[in-house]
């Protein structure tokens, strides 16, 4: 269904542009604060309105889109390259550390590792220390898969035949079998950039993902907590609609589309 | 039997590997070098550096492991540092309150989960796979503990939400389980046959599939204890969830590592069995 890809398509590519162009695109820095007209109702001037500290929401919802958008693809490429790795130096299938990995809910995991950094770390920090410890936390699902693959790829007789002709490791690896991973790898990709951008709304929700100032879905979700707020302003409810879209567009290209729309 | 052994073996190793991990992240946690008698101005120079000289012994990573799991299976899992209570007093009053949670989302995700992918594949009708599958591609989009607070909000139970958080993750698993068993030889000629339905149902279907639906019990356990997290805290249940994100936001780490411990095995016990029941299969 190549035409649900290009809807998809369509969907998703101005949304990662709002994502890259944020300075350009947002009237106001996301931290700036109009302290006489905090929480106010949307307006021409706010076309969302502002939070309780007087910031602009668009502004926010766009700086949060470049944040959430851009770094899960980064995470997702760290976890990939990590499984690779570790696959690679695996000799006998599934350890019982990717194991255990595997056993552990990975958000559980995520807050363990989260609890031992230090607390007076500043914002980008912390938005790297997020996302790169989603990478960290991440590996095991594609080490699954990669070390199956590996394993099978082990038993092949043209790897055999490599080896007895005297090919090098690196070269073995770099020539013969990056060819066959290449897929599983861009699959494993498309898997776990969905499931990062739900895992820092996850995050950001329970205050344990992106720290304020700066913005994420994950952290301007947190208005949801509270319904007034929610009936007073709906907009409130954009960053969840624009996250709903994104995901939605991230499974209609990854889903084998076999409805006969 | 070798088979079945090298699974239970498996389960032991990730324990000990758990153990282990749980044991180093405590052993290397900030401050737990600090002992407060060093500021204790009772002690000489030469107690206190006796006194620092045993406690380095005695943290040395492989005794304090070896310690820390001794404890452990004799059900001692240290002290909260934030809350001041054995963990383990902690953990059987919270357990209750998340396994009745995470045991009904499980069960009300896989239901939901054999229910729609039944309507996507058997009837061969594109309403009701179009309905199916959207629904759950809906509902994978949407974070788990956003929807936990539109069912708080509501007074209604967690646990439907919770299952509607699995459903469509195992969705696509049982979709494919089902469409292999349709096309399967055996079934066709029961087809062709003429046997009934319901016959074809339960005898060539349900019972075909129920081995590999009972081993995705462990991806769904799994699922469920993760979304438990969000869905507790945010929404006041006094469950393990809302523990570990409170050790979490307090920097409690003997804690965490302790509930870390205990949900390993809880999960892995849970994948070892669907795995012998596979295996059995």
């Amino acid at each position: 269904m190549i035409w649900i890809r290009r809807v998809a398509w369509a969907v998703l590519i101005p949304i990662v542009a709002l994502g890259i162009f944020a300075p350009l695109i947002a009237p106001y820095s996301y931290d700036r604060q109009f302290r006489d007209d905090a929480g106010a109702a949307p307006s021409h001037r706010f076309p969302m309105g502002t939070d309780e500290i007087g910031r602009d929401r668009f502004s926010r919802l766009v700086y949060a889109t470049r944040v959430s958008v851009l770094l899960a693809p980064a995470a997702a490429m760290a976890s990939i390259l990590l499984a690779l790795a570790i696959s690679g130096l695996l000799k006998y299938g599934r350890s019982a550390f990717t194991t255990v990995c595997l056993s552990l809910p990975w958000l559980f995991l995520f807050i363990i590792l989260r609890a031992e950094l230090p607390l007076n770390t500043g914002p980008a920090v912390s938005v790297a220390l997020t996302f790169g410890l989603m990478g960290v936390a991440g590996w095991a699902w594609p080490a699954r898969v990669f070390t199956a693959s590996i394993g099978e790829m082990k038993q092949s007789g043209w790897l055999m035949q490599a080896r007895a002709a005297g090919v090098s490791g690196w070269r073995i690896a770099t020539i013969y079998a990056w060819p066959h991973l290449r897929s599983i790898a861009l699959a494993q990709f498309r898997v776990l950039v969905p499931a990062y951008i739900l895992s820092e709304a996850s995050l950001g929700l329970l205050g344990l993902g992106v720290p304020d100032p700066l913005p994420s879905w994950g952290n301007l979700l947190r208005d949801l907590q509270h319904p007034e707020v929610v009936r007073s302003n709906p907009w409130v409810l954009a960053p969840l609609g624009l996250l709903m879209l994104v995901m939605l567009c991230l499974e209609l290209l990854h889903s084998r589309c076999e409805v006969a729309l | 039997m070798a088979h079945r052994l090298s699974i239970l073996l498996n389960l032991v190793a990730v324990v000990l590997v758990g153990g282990f991990a749980a044991s180093a992240l405590v052993r290397f946690s900030p401050g737990f070098d600090v002992d407060e008698n060093s500021w204790n101005p009772k002690f000489s120079a030469a107690t206190l550096e006796a006194m620092h000289r045993a406690r380095e012994r005695d943290n040395s990573l492989p005794r304090f492991y070896l310690h820390y799991l001794a404890a452990a299976m004799r059900g001692d899992l240290g002290q909260s540092e934030s809350l001041k209570i054995p963990i383990a007093d902690l953990l059987r009053e919270r357990a209750p309150v998340t396994g009745r949670l995470v045991a009904l989302g499980t069960a009300g995700g896989l239901i939901l989960g054999v229910f729609a992918a039944w309507a996507a594949v058997w009837p061969r009708r594109m309403g009701l796979e179009i309905l199916a599958v959207s629904s759950g591609g809906l509902l994978l989009a949407i974070p788990p503990a956003v929807l936990a607070l539109a069912f708080f909000f509501q007074e209604a139970p967690l646990s439907p939400a919770v299952a509607l958080a699995v459903f469509p993750r195992v969705f696509g698993t049982m979709r494919a389980i089902l469409e292999d068993l349709f096309a399967s030889p055996a079934l066709l000629a029961a087809r062709a046959r003429g046997t009934r339905p319901s016959t074809i149902a339960l005898r060539y279907v349900v019972a075909a599939a129920l081995p590999q639906w009972v081993a995705l019990l462990g991806v769904a356990l799994v699922l469920a204890f993760g979304f438990i997290i969000p869905i507790e805290a945010l929404c006041d249940v006094p469950g393990i969830g809302q523990l570990a994100w409170k050790a979490a936001l307090s920097r409690d780490l003997p804690l965490l590592c302790g509930l870390a411990l205990i949900i390993t095995f809880a999960v892995a016990s849970v994948q070892t069995f669907g795995e012998l029941i596979g295996s059995k299969a």
